[in-house]
């Protein structure tokens, strides 16, 4: 069994750019803090404006056509006066093994020199295959060509696309962004550091929950914070290598508030 | 009779084929559209020798190389030529505070992001892509400005990351 595994695992990294990581400059990786997110979704509204997505109206929320790219989990644990309401955001894990690139018969989604796992929208016949395979349900798929009313279409981000008819797509890491700073990074001949770029959501976080950077780099944000002891990543027993990391919250376990600390021990 | 009608089904498909593959090719390869003012490229580059960017002067810092605005126009022909009716043209819209309402030749999809800065910087020259201008009267478009044509020079010389698909698409 370990045996099959094994071999299937070196296929996968033979479909890989040659060298990845070590002969290419960067590895994009994101660090969300969650102990610092407090669920207000501003990240999700940056999103929807950075990203061209269309808001596709309450009949089609209702059978799961939502299209956030990112989303927040809301997880509620404990009865009314002990409630503990813990929020993770959720985007695409960019996984160094992803499960939706085996998937496509087309080749549309792959792995690109930068450790991102792209779409390519032209390429895309819309077998959702890759939705399937998803392990984190991050995958959107334009079920319609979506249209904007006559003022909005002027807020469109001109950097990218606006996806059609039967078009899977999800979070790209914001790679219009990483685009110019690597362009303007090429102008002074050094390469990207931290600063030079946000994302969307890290742009809009209020309280900067979320970090995103360069792995490769060892003194860059991500890799401090990835040192951390709170480190975790979705799902990481599936194997999938996801790029996204996560900061666990740490919460006080105790019973009853009004005790003060310790009455938990017994 | 019947093979009359024949004939002329066969005809008007043919002609229709005609229509249809010549709006096409107007729109692509070959595309040479009448400007608003009739401005002929070979005088200004070619037998006055203007560089291509005194004009377009963003091609080297900019994603766009940029139509220059008519105050670039004026700022030599307030003196030069002022006779001229071509000339006179573009003093009217300078006049009317208006631009020219020049037509693209060069024309990407949406879905292309081609920088001029790079190309420029990595010291490739303008007429590679875009052909002699400075011998054209009417600009034509001589690229075919399909995929495969930037992946023959993407190809040909050394591209960082030059053949990967999100490099040039968002």
């Amino acid at each position: 069994m370990s045996g099959i595994l094994t071999r299937i695992k070196d296929k996968l990294k033979s479909y890989r750019v040659p060298g990845y990581r070590t002969k290419f400059d960067y590895k994009w990786t994101m660090v969300v803090d969650l102990d610092r997110c407090s669920g207000c979704e501003a990240c999700v509204v940056a999103c929807y404006a950075e990203n061209n997505l269309p808001v596709v109206g309450k009949r089609d929320c209702d059978v799961s056509r939502r299209f956030s790219w990112i989303r927040i989990e809301r997880y509620v644990e404990g009865e009314y006066p002990d409630v503990k309401v813990k929020f993770i955001p959720i985007m695409c894990q960019h996984c160094d093994t992803a499960p939706c690139e085996i998937g496509c018969p087309v080749y549309a989604t792959y792995h690109n020199q930068d450790g991102l796992n792209v779409q390519v929208y032209n390429r895309c016949v819309g077998t959702f295959t890759c939705a399937t395979y998803c392990t984190y349900d991050v995958r959107r798929f334009n079920w319609f060509t979506y249209k904007w009313d006559a003022p909005l279409e002027q807020q469109l981000n001109p950097d990218v696309t606006v996806r059609e008819m039967g078009v899977m797509e999800k979070c790209t890491f914001c790679i219009q962004r990483i685009r110019v700073a690597k362009d303007t990074a090429k102008d002074e001949g050094r390469k990207v550091t931290d600063g030079d770029m946000q994302t969307a959501c890290m742009q809009s976080c209020p309280t900067d929950a979320i970090t995103f950077g360069d792995m490769n780099d060892p003194n860059s944000k991500v890799s401090k914070l990835a040192k951390s002891p709170r480190r975790y990543r979705l799902l990481e027993e599936l194997d999938t290598d996801p790029s996204v990391i996560y900061l666990k919250r740490v919460m006080d376990d105790k019973k009853g508030s009004g005790n003060g600390h310790g009455s938990s021990h017994g | 009779m019947k093979n009359l009608i024949i004939y002329i089904i066969t005809a008007v498909i043919f002609v229709v084929t005609l229509g249809v593959g010549y709006l096409i090719a107007d729109q692509y390869l070959g595309r040479a559209p009448e400007q608003p003012i009739n401005f002929s490229h070979r005088i200004h580059a070619g037998d006055n020798e203007i560089p291509c960017m005194y004009c377009h002067s963003y091609a080297e810092r900019a994603r766009v190389s940029g139509v220059p605005n008519v105050q670039r126009c004026m700022g030599c022909h307030k003196i030069i030529k002022t006779d001229s009716p071509e000339i006179q043209k573009v003093a009217g819209y300078w006049d009317r505070k208006e631009p020219i309402p020049w037509i693209k030749v060069h024309n990407l999809p949406d879905h292309v992001v081609f920088p001029h800065k790079r190309h420029v910087k990595a010291g490739r020259k303008c007429q590679e892509c875009h052909g002699p201008v400075e011998t054209m009267d009417v600009v034509k478009r001589i690229a075919p400005l399909k995929m495969g044509w930037c992946l023959k020079c993407h190809g040909k010389y050394d591209v960082k990351n030059g053949r990967e698909c999100w490099t040039c698409h968002t």
